[in-house]
């Protein structure tokens, strides 16, 4: 196998395919016609994150209470904001070892879409700037 | 259907019964799946179904593996400690 550089301009790709990864877990293998990939790892991480609402309630999410605990949520997609809005300012009640539960799974599925972007981008990267010559 | 709906959206608002008791920690499995999961489906270079499975199994147990030494050497390190 050989690589050679090609000369397009490969940042609108990896930007479409980092914002896609943000706004739906998979989303951006899918704009790489990954399906596979995009499907595994949207059910593992949604799964992740609504098992930690179901944990420890909505109430985990709180842009007000738990201002660093919802930063590394949001990782996981901005519509997260949404559940923030309703739940600011402590509505909901959330208390002891569900709230820890509750919020170690949520932000472990924010870090992983990190994890997922960072890697789709970086395979964005390497499509648009390295063909592969088999 | 609406009704449904809205019993399944209330489990939501209000947090599980977990106690801090030894078997709260088999919480952690299923996260462990996850990151496993989500782990391999990132490095592999072509998922197909039985080669990511194994893979992925194989990272689990790893890390299970790893975890459940670390704890026997903590609760040893207590054990001195304490004694």
């Amino acid at each position: 196998m050989a690589y050679h550089k090609t000369e397009e301009n490969p940042w609108p790709l990896m930007f479409l395919v980092g914002l896609a990864g943000w706004f739906l877990p998979g989303g951006g293998y899918l704009v790489l016609k990954e399906t596979g990939r995009a499907l595994i790892i949207f059910v593992a991480i949604t799964a992740t994150f609504v098992a930690g609402l179901y944990i420890g309630s909505i109430g985990v999410v709180d842009p007000i209470g738990y201002r660093l605990w919802y930063v590394v949520q949001m990782m996981s997609s901005p519509l997260v904001a949404i559940i923030g809005y309703h739940t600011q300012g402590g509505g909901f009640p959330v208390y002891g070892r569900p709230i820890e539960m509750g919020q170690i799974y949520t932000s472990t599925a924010g870090l992983l879409n990190l994890l997922c972007i960072v890697n789709a981008v970086y395979m964005a990267y390497i499509r648009k700037t390295q063909d592969l010559e088999q | 259907m609406l009704e449904l709906a809205a019993i399944l959206m209330a489990q939501f608002t209000i947090p599980e019964e977990i106690g801090t008791t030894p078997r709260s920690l088999l919480l952690l499995i299923p996260l462990l799946v996850s990151i496993a999961i989500v782990y391999k489906a990132t490095k592999v270079f072509r998922v197909s179904a039985g080669n990511f499975i194994k893979e992925s199994a194989l990272l689990f147990g790893s890390i299970l593996v790893f975890m459940v030494i670390t704890a026997l050497a903590l609760m040893a390190v207590a054990w001195f400690v304490v004694r």
